[in-house]
């Protein structure tokens, strides 16, 4: 640590000597004091109350804190925030004078404390491990998931998951390394006889499991009806416990894609009732639904066929049901438990499900390709057994040398080499199989720093390591052939190329993981499952409007880069993604069908762009109940790139009521009347009130939902059961505020109307920033401030066209260097 | 830290028969050898709060006034301390949950700007005990790999949630092949270790400065993670202890919280009891599914945010009820297990509490805190009243030291805290 320090310090003076002029404390005073002495001493001196003091604060910047208090006093002061309107204004020019030599300063101290490299060696993340390891090996996506799970999780650092400062190594990753290595090849390297395929044509008709079922028809018990040609479901709970392929008796003997089809029509269904299939496991005697994989709306007499490819394990099994019909009776809940109510009388919509049809597991050949492609040179036999051509040891050399190129991203270095293939010589030596011993150079490689590490050559970057750090910025992996056959030409470099480059890059299907990834941080959108709506206030929301609301956000931004549309359009744009599910959600009419597809938005409506899409409004509300702070915040932090302050110590969370008799914004107000809160809450708050409109699921209101309590109910077994009861209107919601520079709104459409006249070059900043964050792996600080604004002033005339913006940010200095 | 150097001293000093288990009910003969019986450490977190009016008593001092969830663990009285009044500093993270990567460690402002997380109570226990017995800590979960255990650099050690792989990690032999297998695995692994080093130096002689600084990281990670390899491989070689219990049963469905937090529960004495490891973690997860708890109809997390709805606090209490009755359960079973230098209960320092002082407002002061045995004295509540709250962290270095650990600071103490 001390040795880093020293030499963090020592070379860092030695590039500040070299670019800026020295600092001298003289300039300081002479540009810089005479303001705040003038200006800013009356509050912000020896005698007052507020916690900065200006007139003692040293100029040693190369303290971490003495710069950041100067940095907060260049902002505030460049953006005309300070002095307050309220006080004196100063002189124009000392105003300049000032500002620019705070400039110069701060930046020379910021380029002397970093030293000469912006991105200190910057680790694959679990992400990219994943996607290199699919597609390093050709193993599918699924298992490549399944190996990075077992890495250390990513530290919520509070900003991208690539900034290498965040980053952390340690005995554990290094241990993981090994472990995930180990199974991702004995994934990728299969060697021996295909597996079996298994065919299976589950017949609902002659189901053993469903006949038993038949005079068991109490509705809460999962009741079923036969029909001549399948099976009527009319409750989901069915799924758990019948229909699916375990309780048929089909089970995965070998992991691997499975083709699966569901056949079934609507039964007794006025409007489109929807079959779905989730992805699932036991969970004791019934099954637990992991994942919704697949949907289908069935409309009128027509029967439909879902045909789905998951990727199985051992254990795994597939459950179909349905949803959107309307079997509960909505009116009285507690119908559901009542013995009197026998499926035969059910009147409701249900589904008639006739066969499910798994076959699997699906290859095109084998050895499989990961196989093929790892022991390229290696011939095999009828049985998949490995047939070698020369000694087995060459062969090892040739396929090491392969495989260390592609993971290094790079030609190899001398020794590198044979410090890798020899790894399998004892093996070798001790007689153990070829395929085995091949393996622990394989594994080597997989833990390498080279591997692992984005490497900065000595000297120039180079077209390598550019190579490397565009892929891993579009595609969250290593390059492809193309990609390092240019920059192993040296054309890599010329801005020609490079834009072709990032255009091809967009355009494949694996840039929908930069969307994915971006996309999942910037806006935060990982955490859309990291609550559950009460049940009883919100028992509308499901996985399927969950699944619907993370699609139309991760469409919504591929479409922005696609279409090359401004930053405008994050804030509100006239078009969205819904499916039927989403649209009923938004109140649009007119949506048939379960897959998503781009709608446009009437004039009067409330959503259009980020803010209004329902992924973000439950991310900033607690499940249960909205607060205008977290939605706020989210609006300063995630879209105009200002962070405001935690709350100073000892002051606790506003404490959620749900009974209805004080609202948030009742709260809210009181405190706000506390100049210490309100000098932040003012800003806050305003965003937040806007969005009070939305529920925490995203749905449109006039009113809050106050909870209805429990309701007791009859269990079916002569025992009782607690239900929540249906939930009231109470409060009328109140959207209007004021900003703090005075605009008054009402709703959430005026207020956008305000972001748009007066924040976009503030949203285009900020995400040029958070691009340059994620790509480059380092944070944007007070020195990058001049390469930020070179890309938004570069598209600044188009509207900041998010695509053009991605292009800028990949010519740009701060991109092209270390 | 010099931590080999302090972990001998340590070693010595106990005089502890290292890698054998010392305790009567075990191995009797081998208990009259023992001079004395290793110190221990547990410490187990409810992340979703545990309802104040229902926690902590009205009265303070010995005699204590018992409150609902307090009676179900009366019997233990005089083997406990409550605590009110004390918490971390700066919890409020970006995420309202995030206190609960920083129970163990204090570091703050969880989760913003560039936050990394700093090294847990138990990893710092651990780091001391190292290879003494065959896991330095163990760390559990009752839902998934996420912990509250963090490493020196602030890597998050995962959690085992399943308590059948514990098992047969701590007591179930392997077939020989098995343990071929693993046998060639580590030293598979030991080789490329040992090559990755000298990989790591050649590189570092062909990259920037900035990067060399950060690959001697790696290189430490190399190293270490060799000699950890290698203190395994040792472990490999010998016998698992053998315990009465059968390998449980897993339960697969994510609603049994109590269930699996029973079969965890089960498992930390059996632990203790054969040395297996002396540090133990476990964090009551957010399962995010209703719990199958008689009259229990939403998750415990929305429950947590009752929003004062009186049906919703019953049914938090009635889920938080049988976490605490299953707590107990826990300390009869650490009581029970003897041996000449008294019960498990009194060598182990136990920490019972929550991240979360009232969950409705994710509130991360005035958090509930109860330590159990480690031969402290014990039957009181100790309140520490007033604006601010006192440093968790202060009972956390009194905890350490009560267990052998050689430091007088932890994150954000100020002092230690006794009483008496």
């Amino acid at each position: 640590m001390t040795i880093g320090l020293f030499w963090r310090v020592v070379l860092g003076l030695a590039v500040a000597a070299a670019l800026v002029p020295p600092v001298s404390a003289q300039s300081f005073e002479d540009r810089v004091k005479p303001l705040v002495r003038e200006s800013c001493a009356r509050c912000h001196g020896v005698r007052t109350t507020t916690p900065l003091n200006l007139v003692d604060l040293g100029y040693d910047l190369t303290d971490h804190e003495t710069f950041a208090a100067w940095e907060k006093v260049y902002e505030r002061l460049e953006r005309g925030e300070m002095p307050p309107a309220t006080a004196p204004q100063p002189d124009r020019e000392a105003v300049t004078t000032a500002l620019a030599s705070l400039d110069t300063a701060l930046t020379a101290a910021n380029l002397q404390v970093r030293g000469a490299q912006r991105t200190p060696l910057r680790r694959l993340t679990r992400l990219e491990y994943g996607y290199s390891i699919e597609d390093l090996l050709q193993v599918d996506e699924a298992v490549a998931a399944d190996v990075a799970s077992l890495l250390p999780a990513e530290a919520d650092s509070g900003g991208f998951d690539t900034v290498a400062a965040s980053q952390s190594m340690s005995p554990l990753h290094v241990q993981s390394y090994l472990a995930a290595a180990d199974r991702a090849l004995d994934a990728a390297l299969v060697v021996g006889p295909p597996p079996a395929t298994q065919h299976r044509v589950i017949d609902y008709t002659h189901s053993q499991v469903l006949a038993g079922l038949e005079n068991c028809d109490f509705l809460a018990c999962g009741a079923t009806l036969r029909q001549d040609d399948g099976v009527a479901m009319i409750s989901d709970v069915s799924a758990t416990f019948t229909f699916h392929s375990l309780s048929e008796g089909f089970s995965v003997a070998y992991p691997g894609r499975y083709r699966v089809s569901l056949e079934g029509y609507p039964y007794q269904a006025d409007t489109p009732v929807t079959m779905a299939l989730y992805h699932g496991r036991m969970a004791g005697t019934s099954a637990s639904l992991d994942a919704l994989i697949g949907q289908l709306d069935l409309v009128g007499d027509d029967g439909g066929i879902l045909t789905v490819t998951p990727f199985m394990r051992p254990g795994d099994l597939m459950a179909p049901t349905l949803a959107d019909h309307d079997y509960l009776p909505q009116d009285d809940p507690s119908g559901y438990f009542v013995p009197e109510r026998h499926a035969r009388d059910y009147r409701g919509e249900g589904i008639v499900m006739q066969s499910m049809t798994i076959e699997g597991p699906l290859f095109d050949s084998w050895p499989p390709p990961s196989t093929r492609a790892l022991l390229m040179g290696v011939d095999f036999d009828e049985d998949g057994y490995v047939v070698l051509s020369k000694a087995p040891y060459e062969h090892i050399v040739a396929i090491v040398e392969r495989f260390a190129e592609r993971a290094f991203r790079r030609p190899l270095a001398e020794g590198e080499l044979d410090a890798y293939a020899s790894l399998a010589q004892p093996l070798l030596d001790a007689g153990r199989p070829f395929a085995e011993a091949v393996r622990v150079p394989l594994r080597a490689v997989l833990s390498a720093p080279a591997f692992l590490y984005h490497t900065t050559p000595s000297g120039e970057r180079d077209d390598f390591a550019l190579a490397t750090r565009l892929s891993y910025f579009l595609w969250r992996s290593m390059p492809d052939e193309r990609l390092s056959a240019l920059a192993s030409d040296g054309t890599l470099s010329s801005p020609e190329v490079l834009s072709a480059q990032v255009e091809r890059m967009l355009d494949d299907p694996k840039s929908e993981r930069f969307v994915r990834d971006f996309a999942g941080q910037a806006f935060r959108l990982y955490e859309l499952r990291a609550t559950s709506p009460d049940p009883g206030l919100y028992p509308e929301y499901d996985d399927r409007l969950a699944q619907a609301m993370e699609r139309e956000s991760l469409l919504f931004f591929a479409e922005l880069i696609a279409s090359d549309a401004g930053v405008d359009s994050l804030v509100a744009a006239d078009f969205t993604f819904v499916n039927r599910r989403l649209a009923e959600h938004y109140g649009i009419d007119g949506i048939d069908g379960q897959q998503m597809r781009k709608v446009a938005l009437s004039t009067d409506s409330p959503r259009g762009g980020l803010l209004t899409q329902a992924s973000v409004l439950k991310i900033t509300a607690n499940g249960t109940t909205t607060s205008p702070v977290p939605r706020g915040n989210y609006v300063l932090g995630n879209l105009l790139g200002q962070h405001p302050p935690p709350p100073p110590p000892g002051i606790a969370g506003l404490e959620p009521d749900t009974r209805g008799t004080t609202t948030i914004r009742e709260q809210l107000d009181a405190h706000r009347s506390n100049a210490v809160c309100a000098s932040c809450h003012r800003k806050i708050d305003p965003p937040g009130f806007a969005l009070e409109s939305f529920d925490p699921i995203g749905g449109f209101r006039d009113q809050y939902r106050v909870s209805g309590g429990m309701l007791t109910v009859p269990d079916g077994n002569g025992g009782e059961l607690e239900i929540p009861a249906p939930y009231a209107l109470g409060p009328v919601v109140d959207t209007s505020g004021v900003t703090p520079a005075g605009d008054r709104f009402v709703g959430i459409r005026d207020y956008k109307r305000l972001l748009l006249n007066g924040a976009l070059d503030q949203i285009a900043q900020h995400l040029a920033s958070q691009l340059v964050v994620f790509s480059t792996g380092a944070e944007v600080e007070f020195a990058d401030r001049h390469g930020v604004e070179e890309i938004v002033t570069a598209t600044r005339d188009q509207g900041y066209p998010v695509r053009r913006m991605i292009h800028e940010v990949v010519k740009s200095d701060l991109f092209r260097s270390n | 830290m010099t931590m080999s150097v302090d972990r001998r001293t340590f070693l010595r000093a106990s005089g502890v028969a290292m890698a054998l288990p010392v305790l009567e009910s075990m191995h009797p003969a081998l208990a009259r050898a023992a001079a004395a019986s290793p110190k221990r450490m547990v410490n187990i977190c409810s992340t979703l709060g545990l309802y104040s009016d229902s926690w902590f008593p009205k009265t303070t001092g010995a005699g204590w006034e018992a409150t609902q969830y307090l009676s179900l663990i009366e019997q233990h009285r005089d083997n406990f301390t409550l605590f009110s009044g004390l918490s971390h500093e700066e919890q409020s993270g970006r995420q309202p949950h995030n206190s609960e990567i920083t129970w163990l460690t204090a570091a703050r402002r969880p989760g913003l700007d560039g936050f990394r997380n700093s090294i847990s109570i138990d990893q710092v226990a651990a780091n001391q005990f190292g290879y003494s017995t065959r896991f330095p800590s163990i760390v559990l979960g009752t839902a998934t790999a996420q912990s509250q255990s963090f490493t020196t650099s602030g890597a998050m050690v995962p959690a085992e949630a399943s308590a059948a792989e514990l098992f047969r990690k701590l007591f179930l032999q392997g077939t020989p092949e098995e343990l071929e297998r693993e046998a060639q695995s580590l030293e598979d692994g030991g080789s490329i270790l040992d090559r990755l080093k000298t990989q790591t130096d050649a590189l570092r002689r062909r990259v920037s400065a900035a990067d060399q600084r950060k690959l001697d990281a790696y290189y430490e990670a190399v190293r270490t993670a060799e000699q950890d390899l290698g203190e395994v491989k040792a472990w490999q070689t010998r016998a698992k202890p053998v315990v009465g219990p059968e390998q449980p049963t897993d339960l697969p469905n994510p609603a049994d919280l109590i269930g699996r937090i029973k079969l965890m529960f089960n498992l930390i004495p059996l632990i203790l009891e054969t040395d297996s490891s002396r540090v133990v973690s476990m964090m009551i997860q957010d399962h995010g599914v209703v719990p199958t708890v008689q009259g229990v109809s939403s998750d415990q997390h929305s429950l947590s945010h009752h929003g004062q709805d009186p049906g919703k606090i019953e049914q938090l209490k009635k889920i938080e009820l049988q976490i605490v009755e299953a707590f107990g359960t826990m300390m009869d079973d650490l009581q029970s297990r003897t041996d000449e230098n008294g019960s498990l209960l009194d060598q182990t320092t136990v920490l019972f509490g929550s991240n979360l002082g009232n969950a409705n407002a994710h509130t991360p002061v005035d958090l509930p805190v109860l330590v159990a045995g480690g031969g402290f004295s014990h039957g009181q509540h100790i309140a520490h009243e007033g604006e601010h709250n006192a440093p968790l962290c202060d009972l956390f270095v009194t905890l350490l030291q009560n267990i052998g650990v050689e430091t007088d600071q932890f994150s954000q103490s100020k002092s230690t805290l006794t009483w008496g």
